[in-house]
This record gives structure tokens, C-alpha cells and sequence, in this order.
């Protein structure tokens, strides 16, 4: 009985080290943003927070314009989350409810779409952009993510599960494929979009690269450029706290949008690992 | 109804003919002036509109000196380029051989004006040139000077009047500093590669052949020879003394001047008014120190300047003209100068300075313009090298440097090894152009 | 597989038209472009261009600092992949224990997962800063060397490795945690009987039925360390100092778009290509290969 406890309390024990651990970057960032730019200098370091909290975040926030970099984060996360979406579950329909000889076409695009990461193709895709007039502006932001074959991938396994009776069901009614789409698949999709949404959103809000390159107009930047604009000030020292409250600012609404949907995000984890 | 329909167009047409009519010529200029410089651009720009209002120009800042260039490139193969764009001085060479641009010297004929070159500063002037004729508007430009610390200096035993002309005064003072234990290192440099630049140009060596890349592209570097190698093992032994302390590129050096970690400071003077507001001890500066018994030459200019695409309409060429005439006046010149540190660039801003009392009010803003003027602008190698591949060989001179104060290679080897690279890319450079 | 709606000739290639549009448009035609690219030498305003054959590829791989770069990639990519497994697993096994309140752990490490590779930047870069850095302090305090990752190159990729690890964290404990639910109890139990102990256990039934999990994560993680971690890149080092973190992919960067060397920076995609390919077809062979013995 004794083992038994010591095992429970040493494996409560050591989980909470590791959790802290694991928070603490974010806790001493969130304390150094909480302070004057002077104590953020103290050494040794100061551990509890100070009061400069709102303070520094209206100063990252102006020196910014973080609120229309964070809308154009939103624009465009949201904006990729559901036309992923509604792309996979278009494409994921005809691989599992149509017969016809294109269905040899999803294991080259899971393919393709695996070994051809943005880097492998940045030049020639920059230089796309700009013919096609599309540089700063949304268009260069959203329409190159629009295609997944991981969502691609998640609907058609999910499809398959669906009983023959519905689709023929429907059949019978004389619905044509696409109203049983609408009105029968989508709705009963709901947990598998929502596991994508918030995948896709986390990714979207995080991009870093694609947008540093096609965006230079500061009204189309998006939140984490407005970090690097923060780290590259003119000031010849780092401010440190201001640069943490932005950071604290940017890094928020994923977060929220994590922990919100954090049980759609663990089931979208669990289909992907029965592949 | 037909007449409805017919007096709507009409007046449809009416309105139309008489907004076109009225049309601004609009003018986009592609920047890369961030921060406080941003609101200072703008300004001016706001300035220039009001007092002409056939013309718009609209200023775009698009990030960085490299993304600005970057996004002009991709534009130009577009056909969405700008009408004027801000490239670095690096980038001169790529503009010239880019076939994207009319050179700014062949405005005024065009437009049937005179116009007197000699208003500008020189060596501004002759850096931008090719064959005597200018080809891009100056605009922001600056050079590097030494920074130091006075407070330190007293604490040492130092005349904080006195600071080191030489590179073997800035090694004795370096010690007297550090025994003093005022500082554990001494000096750093912002832009290293940039200084290395200086330091050749500064004593009248050429950087690389066809008089430094301006008669004609560049096909090698001249270095290592005995000065280069000179600059180098200098500054390893002072590297490996604790005096010279490598501290990051660009502007990264300027906290730890700022801070008092270290006591001296080679920048350039567009840092000059962060520095002095940041700074809680007295700033000093004067000349970049030399070497002894070396020729005599001038320090480089840095800094940006202003390109005109080419295919303008003549409309458009006059409003560009227009508005490059507003920046060399006087009172533009001048507030663009105290607002963000960039030297004035006609001769005229400069004696208005002086009369004004400026420079007496605050001499650290006249050194680097009193180190530039002096210097001799007769020979290629003062004026300071033009270079293809120019951001390319900076990273190998800078990896040379670490290189060499690390020890792992000695600074002959290592800027030897340099040199190799250099010269593959100016090969590749000229290659790409079919030559 | 039946088709649920027989007689449909056009819709289907419709539904799919979208995806295969974007991925045909903005995938592989750039990377098209790239690889013929790679063959050339353009200038960079694009007003000459002729014909170099493998000049690119030549200039490559006898460049030191592309050797470099190479190395760097791998090495790093090794230090993520191997320090970030293993951590997980260890983490993993340990809140899928049966004892009561895992369940809260295991939700309490997703978080990670919402923090990009520039937020751990910027925060390991504070964490890590010569001056006011707490991780600076500490290291100092217990080991007396003063670490400065701005100037010293190896503490440079160390701490980037760390920073990339944390990142990672959330995601790979979470699949690691799904993979462990997934092996049969029955296995684990029979070895139990059989009288092996936990440790062999776990690493003659548990660990190879994970294999799955892991080439999957080997996989992921590799694409991490490879492309991901540019933000992190960008953020905390820029590739310094003196180019020891400038792995392959922020050096493409640097010579696309800084260093104005487009068809040099083609062959580097080109290569990447190659790398990723392989990865990619090594995971599925190893995932394969997992689910033939399973059968």
C-alpha cells in the first residue's frame, strides 16, 4: 500500500516539476513584461511581476499597430481554416463517393504536398506572386494554404465510416449528391472540422516565413512580423518588457483558440496517429 | 427616358472629364525608412504635396534596404515597379547593371532644364557616379566615425580632449582602460565589414581592381596585400589583447558603448543622435583612427540613395524632378539632417548649419562631416568600391574577421580565403550579366 | 469500394479540381521553376539568362559554407529529434500511468503547441541574453562559465536545439500519448506475466509497437528542424554568429532574397527537395513496414 503511494505521489511529483518547467520561459517572459525597462535590467533578475503590464502593452501596441497586424493574423488564419476546409471536404467527397479514374490522383497529391515545403519552392513561388500582381496583399497571404491532403486525408477516412444506407438513403429521396453533401456529411463532419479548424488556425496565426516575404506594407503584416519589428527598433538597447508584452499580445489568441478546442485538437491528434 | 439616359452620361462624362482632368500625377516612392525616420519622410512628403497639387507623391515603406530591393526586383519583372525607389549603397552596382532605371543625370536634360551638380557635396556625389555623371539622387547618407566615452577617459588618466588618432593609440589607450579596470574591452565596431571598407579607403587603397570596380565591373579583389594584412593583423592582436571585443554586426555593438561595457565605438553617424540620447556619460567623437605613415585617402560614404525607373512618361519624369528639387532644398535638407542624423547633402544646408550655430551648439554633428570633407576625393580608391555581389562579400570579409580573431585561421590565411570566395562571385556576377 | 453515387461523370473531377488546381499551381510549378532554374544563371533583374548546366550544383557542394550548413542542419535536426523524443516519450509514459489525475496532464502539456517558432524565439532569446537573461544567471551561478549564445557559436545551436525541443513539445506528447493507447494491453501484460519487468517491457513490446508513432514523429520533427524553426532562426540568431546557425534553410533565404543569388539559392531548393523525399519515403516505408508485421 505504501509503494503504491509514494509511486502516485512521485508521479505527481515529478509531472508538476516537468509542467513547471515547462511554463516557466513563459512565466518569467509574462514577468519581464510587467516591468520598467529598468528593472527589466535588474540582475539578477527579478522573479515576481510589477505593474507596468498594461503600460508596456499599449506601448508594443502602438509602436506596432499591433491591432491591425493581429486582424490581418485573424483574416487571414481564419480565412485558410475554412476554405481548407471546405476544400478538403470537397475533394474527400469525390474520393469516397464517386467512382471515376481521377481517384488515383490522391495518393500523388499526399505525396507531392509532403516533399514540396514552402522552401523547396520559394524563389519560383515569390516570383509568382509577384506577376500575379499579388504581393501585399491578402490574396499572396491565403490562397497559396488553401489546398491539405492532411484535411484531405482526415474527411475521407471519416467518410468511409459513414454506413452505405445514408448516402443510398438519399439516394432514394432524390437528393442529388451534393444537397446529401450539405445537409447529411457536413453536419455529421462537425467534430472533424472543428479538429481541423483549430489545427489549421494554430498554423495559419504562426507562419512566419511566407508572409516576412510577400508582405512589406505594414496595414498587411501580420502578428509575428510585428514581433520581428519589435526586436529591430532603432533603440540601441532592447526593451526587453516591451518586447514580452507584444509577445504576450501575439501569442494569445492561438492559445485561447487551443485551450478552447483542446478536446476537438485531441481528437484530430488521435485520427491522425490511426491512420 | 432617352433623354434621361443621355443627360446621365452626359454628366457621367462631365464629371469624369473634369476629375481626370484635374488628375494628380501620382508619384509611388518605395522606402526603407523605419521608426522615427518614418514620421520625418512623411512629413516631408505631406510638405511637398501642399505646395504642389498637380503632383502625389506617396511614399511606401517596404521593409528593410534588402526587402525594399527585393520587392523592386520581383515588381520590376512584373511591370508593378515604383517610380522611385530607395536602394542601400551596397546595392549601387546591381541598379546600375539593371536595366530597370534611367539615370538621374539624364532627368534634366530630358526636361530641358540646367541643373548645377555642384550644389552637392562631393564625395556624395562622385560615389553615385559613373564616369563623372550621376546616376542616382543623393538622399540619406552617412559615414562611420569613432565614438568614445569621456567619463571613461578621465577615470583613466586620459585627456578626455585627446582621443587616439592611430590604431597604435587606440592600443596604448586600450591598455591604460583596462588596467585602469574601467572596462574589460575596449573598442567595438558596428558594420565590421564596413570598417574594413573604411579602413582601405581611408589610406587610399583600393579595394578591388578596374579603380575599384568603377571603370568597369570588378573582376577581383585587391586583397590580401600588405596593407590589408597590415588592417587585419592589427586588429587580431588587439582582438586577442581583450581591446578589440567582436560584438555582432551592424548595430548590435551600440548598447554596449551605450552601456558603458565598452569605451569606444567605431559607427556610423546615423546612430549618432540614438547614442547621445541613450547615453548617460559624456560622448565624444572624432576621426576613425589611421595607420601611421600610410597615404592618405577619405572615409566611404553609406547610407541610401534615390532611383528613378525607367519608362516614365515626361509627366511623370517632371513631377520625379520636381520633387527631387524640393529634397536638395535648403530647409528640407536641414530638417532631414537634424531629425534623423543623415548628413545634408548640398553645400548649402551645411553653411546654413554653421551660421545657425549648430555645429557649435553640438560639434559631435560636424565630426564625420569635417573627416569626409578633408579627405581627398581624386582617386577611386577614397571614393570607396562598387561591388556586384556586394552584401556576398561583406558575410566573407565578416567571417574572415571571426575567423581571424578566433584564432582558427591567421588573418592572412583567412583573409586569403575571403579573397577565393570574392572572387567566385564577382565571376558569377559578371556572368549572369553575359559578360 | 462502391461508388455511393454511380453515373456522376464531371462532378467528381470538379470537387476535386480546387485542391489539385492550388497544389498544381502554387506546389509544383514553382518547384518546376525552381529545378530548371537551378540549371541557369539569370541576372537578378532577369534581363540575361543562358544555359549553366550543374555550374550551381558545382559551386555548391565545393562551398565550405554550404558544407557547413549541411552539417549544422543535421546536427541540429538530430539534437531536436532525439532530445525532443525522447523527453516526450518519457513525459508520455508517464502520464498514461493508471493513476488517478493523468487525464489533467495529459491536457496540460497542449499549450505548447499554440506558441510559434518566433514566440519561443523571442522568449528563449530574453531567457538566454547575455545581460538580464535568467537562464544566463543560473547556468553561471551553477556551473561559473558565462554562456553568451550571441557570440558563441556552439551555445548558439544548443540553445536553439533547447528552444526547438520546448516548441515541440506539446505536439509530440500528444502523439505519443495517442500511440501509447493505442498498444494492445494484452501485449504489455502477457510480457508482465512472463516475468520481464517494466523496463524490458517497454522496450521489447512497447517502444517497437510505437514505431509508428515515432517515424511519424521522426518525420514531423525533421520537418521541423529543417523549415519550422526559421522563425526561431530569424528571431534569436539570424543565422549567427559567423553563420554557425545559418542551417540550410535560412542560408536559402539568405542568398534568395539578400544576397540576390537566385539561381544558386535554386539548386539549394532543389537539394532540400531531395532530402525531404527521402525522409518522406523512408517514413512511409518504415510505417509499411510497421503495419506488414503487425498483420
Amino acid at each position: 500500500m505504501k509503494k503504491q503511494v509514494l509511486y502516485t505521489v512521485g508521479l505527481h511529483a515529478t509531472l508538476v516539476l516537468i509542467l513547471l518547467g515547462v511554463a516557466f520561459p513563459v512565466y518569467f517572459a509574462f514577468v519581464i513584461a510587467t516591468h520598467t525597462h529598468e528593472d527589466a535590467y535588474a540582475f539578477p533578475p527579478k522573479l515576481l511581476p510589477g505593474k507596468q503590464f498594461l503600460a508596456n502593452v499599449l506601448e508594443a501596441w502602438t509602436r506596432t499597430n499591433m491591432g491591425r497586424l493581429m486582424l490581418n493574423s485573424a483574416i487571414v488564419a481564419i480565412a485558410v481554416s475554412l476554405g481548407k476546409i471546405m476544400l478538403s471536404i470537397l475533394a474527400a467527397f469525390a474520393f469516397t463517393h464517386f467512382r471515376f479514374r481521377g481517384r488515383v490522383l490522391l495518393f500523388p497529391m499526399c505525396m507531392v504536398t509532403q516533399m514540396l515545403p514552402l522552401p523547396v519552392r520559394i524563389v519560383p513561388a515569390y516570383q509568382l506572386m509577384a506577376s500575379f500582381h499579388w504581393l501585399n496583399t491578402y490574396y499572396a497571404l491565403i490562397i497559396p494554404y488553401l489546398a491539405s491532403t492532411t484535411g484531405i486525408l482526415l474527411f475521407r477516412q471519416f467518410f468511409l465510416t459513414v454506413p452505405d444506407e445514408l448516402p443510398d438513403a438519399a439516394r432514394v429521396d432524390g437528393a442529388g449528391p451534393l444537397r446529401y453533401l450539405w445537409s447529411v456529411l457536413v453536419p455529421l463532419s462537425k467534430t472533424n472540422i472543428a479538429a481541423l479548424f483549430v489545427i489549421e488556425f494554430v498554423y495559419m496565426w504562426n507562419e512566419y516565413l511566407w508572409p516576412l516575404l510577400v508582405t512589406t506594407n505594414p496595414s498587411l503584416r501580420v502578428a509575428q512580423i510585428g514581433l520581428k519589428m519589435l526586436l529591430t527598433t532603432e533603440r540601441t538597447v532592447a526593451e526587453w518588457n516591451v518586447i514580452m508584452a507584444g509577445t504576450i499580445l501575439v501569442m494569445l489568441p492561438p492559445l485561447v483558440v487551443l485551450i478552447l478546442m483542446r478536446r476537438q485538437f485531441a481528437q484530430g491528434i488521435a485520427m491522425q496517429s490511426t491512420k | 427616358m432617352k433623354r434621361v439616359i443621355s443627360l446621365v452620361l452626359l454628366a457621367v462624362v462631365g464629371v469624369g472629364w473634369i476629375y481626370l482632368g484635374e488628375a494628380k500625377i501620382r508619384i509611388e516612392f518605395w522606402h526603407a525608412m523605419s521608426g522615427s525616420r518614418l514620421k520625418v519622410l512623411e512629413k516631408i512628403v505631406n510638405d511637398f504635396n501642399s505646395l504642389h497639387p498637380d503632383i502625389e507623391v506617396v511614399p511606401v515603406f517596404t521593409g528593410t534596404y534588402e526587402e525594399t530591393l527585393t520587392k523592386f526586383i520581383a515588381a520590376y519583372r512584373a511591370g508593378t515597379a515604383p517610380h522611385i525607389v530607395q536602394v542601400y549603397e551596397v546595392g549601387t552596382q546591381t541598379m546600375i547593371d539593371s536595366g530597370a532605371i534611367i539615370p538621374v543625370y539624364q532627368i534634366p536634360e530630358i526636361l530641358g532644364e540646367t541643373w548645377d551638380w555642384g550644389q552637392y557635396i562631393l564625395p556624395i556625389l562622385l560615389y553615385y557616379s559613373v564616369d563623372g555623371n550621376l546616376w542616382s539622387f543623393p538622399f540619406n547618407s552617412s559615414t562611420s566615425m569613432l565614438y568614445y566615452n569621456k567619463d571613461h577617459f578621465r577615470a583613466a588618466g586620459l585627456d578626455p580632449n585627446k582621443p587616439p588618432t592611430t590604431w597604435d593609440e587606440v592600443e596604448e589607450y586600450g591598455k591604460k582602460l583596462i588596467e585602469a579596470g574601467i572596462v574589460k574591452n575596449v573598442i567595438a565596431f558596428g558594420w565590421p565589414d564596413w570598417q574594413f571598407e573604411q579602413q582601405l579607403a581611408l589610406h587610399n587603397h583600393l579595394y578591388a581592381d578596374n579603380d575599384n570596380g568603377r571603370a568597369g565591373l570588378a573582376t577581383k579583389v585587391m586583397w590580401p596585400d600588405e596593407f590589408s594584412i597590415k588592417v587585419f593583423e592589427t586588429w587580431t592582436r588587439l582582438a586577442q589583447e581583450g581591446i578589440l571585443i567582436y560584438a555582432g554586426t551592424e548595430y548590435d555593438p551600440n548598447a554596449a558603448f551605450t552601456s558603458g561595457a565598452i569605451s569606444m565605438l567605431l559607427q556610423s553617424t546615423s546612430s549618432l543622435d540614438g547614442i547621445l540620447k541613450t547615453a548617460k556619460f559624456e560622448v565624444g567623437t572624432s576621426f576613425l583612427p589611421r595607420f601611421p605613415g600610410e597615404p592618405i585617402g577619405n572615409s566611404v560614404v553609406g547610407g541610401a540613395s534615390l532611383w528613378v525607373r525607367k519608362g516614365l512618361s515626361y509627366d511623370e519624369l517632371r513631377a520625379v524632378w520636381e520633387f527631387f528639387k524640393y529634397l536638395g532644398n535648403t530647409d528640407v535638407t536641414i530638417y532631414w539632417h537634424k531629425n534623423t542624423g543623415y548628413f545634408p547633402a548640398t553645400n548649402a544646408a551645411v553653411k546654413q548649419l554653421m551660421d545657425e550655430g549648430w555645429f557649435a551648439k553640438s560639434p559631435n554633428h560636424l565630426t564625420a562631416f569635417l573627416q569626409i570633407l578633408i579627405g581627398r576625393r581624386d582617386t577611386a580608391a577614397s571614393i570607396g568600391v562598387r561591388l556586384g555581389p556586394f552584401v556576398a562579400i561583406r558575410d566573407y570579409i565578416r567571417s574572415a574577421m571571426e575567423k581571424a580573431f578566433s584564432g582558427a585561421l591567421s588573418p592572412a590565411d583567412a583573409l586569403a580565403e575571403a579573397a577565393a570566395k570574392a572572387n567566385a562571385a564577382l565571376e558569377e556576377y559578371r556572368l549572369s550579366l553575359g559578360k | 469500394m462502391q461508388a455511393r453515387f454511380p453515373g456522376y461523370r464531371i462532378l467528381p473531377y470538379l470537387l476535386v479540381f480546387p485542391s489539385v488546381a492550388v497544389i498544381i499551381i502554387f506546389l509544383v510549378a514553382p518547384f518546376i521553376q525552381a529545378a530548371i532554374q537551378s540549371f541557369r544563371q539569370t541576372s537578378p533583374f532577369g534581363t540575361v539568362s543562358s544555359f549553366v548546366g550543374i555550374r550551381q550544383y558545382q559551386l555548391l557542394f565545393s562551398d565550405p559554407t554550404y558544407m557547413r550548413s549541411l552539417l549544422t542542419s543535421w546536427y541540429f535536426g538530430l539534437l531536436v529529434i532525439l532530445g525532443g523524443l525522447s523527453l516526450s516519450l518519457f513525459i508520455a509514459v508517464l502520464v498514461t500511468r493508471k493513476v488517478r489525475g493523468m487525464a489533467f496532464y495529459q491536457v496540460a502539456f497542449i499549450w505548447t503547441y499554440a506558441l510559434s517558432p518566433a514566440v519561443a524565439g523571442v522568449i528563449w532569446a530574453l531567457l538566454f541574453d547575455p545581460a538580464i537573461g535568467i537562464g544566463t544567471y543560473v547556468f553561471s551561478k551553477l556551473t561559473g562559465f558565462s554562456i553568451n549564445f550571441t557570440i558563441q557559436g556552439a551555445t548558439a545551436i544548443l540553445i536553439l536545439a533547447a528552444a526547438a525541443i520546448w516548441n515541440m513539445l506539446g505536439y509530440n506528447v500528444c502523439f505519443y500519448i495517442a500511440g501509447l493507447q493505442n498498444v494492445p494491453r494484452e501485449l504489455e501484460e502477457a510480457a508482465r506475466v512472463d516475468g520481464a519487468g517494466p523496463w524490458r517491457t517497454f522496450w521489447l513490446i512497447t517502444f517497437p509497437m510505437l514505431s509508428p508513432t515515432t517515424a511519424f514523429l521522426v518525420f514531423v520533427n525533421t520537418i521541423y528542424a529543417f523549415f519550422q524553426v526559421f522563425g526561431l532562426i530569424d528571431i534569436m540568431t539570424k543565422g549567427g554568429p559567423g553563420g554557425a546557425t545559418e542551417i540550410l534553410v535560412y542560408k536559402l533565404y539568405r542568398d534568395a532574397f539578400i544576397r540576390v543569388r537566385y539561381n544558386y539559392a535554386s539548386a539549394q531548393s532543389v537539394v532540400l527537395f531531395l532530402i525531404v523525399a527521402a525522409t518522406a519515403i523512408f517514413q512511409l516505408w518504415v510505417s509499411t513496414r510497421r503495419a506488414v508485421y503487425l498483420r
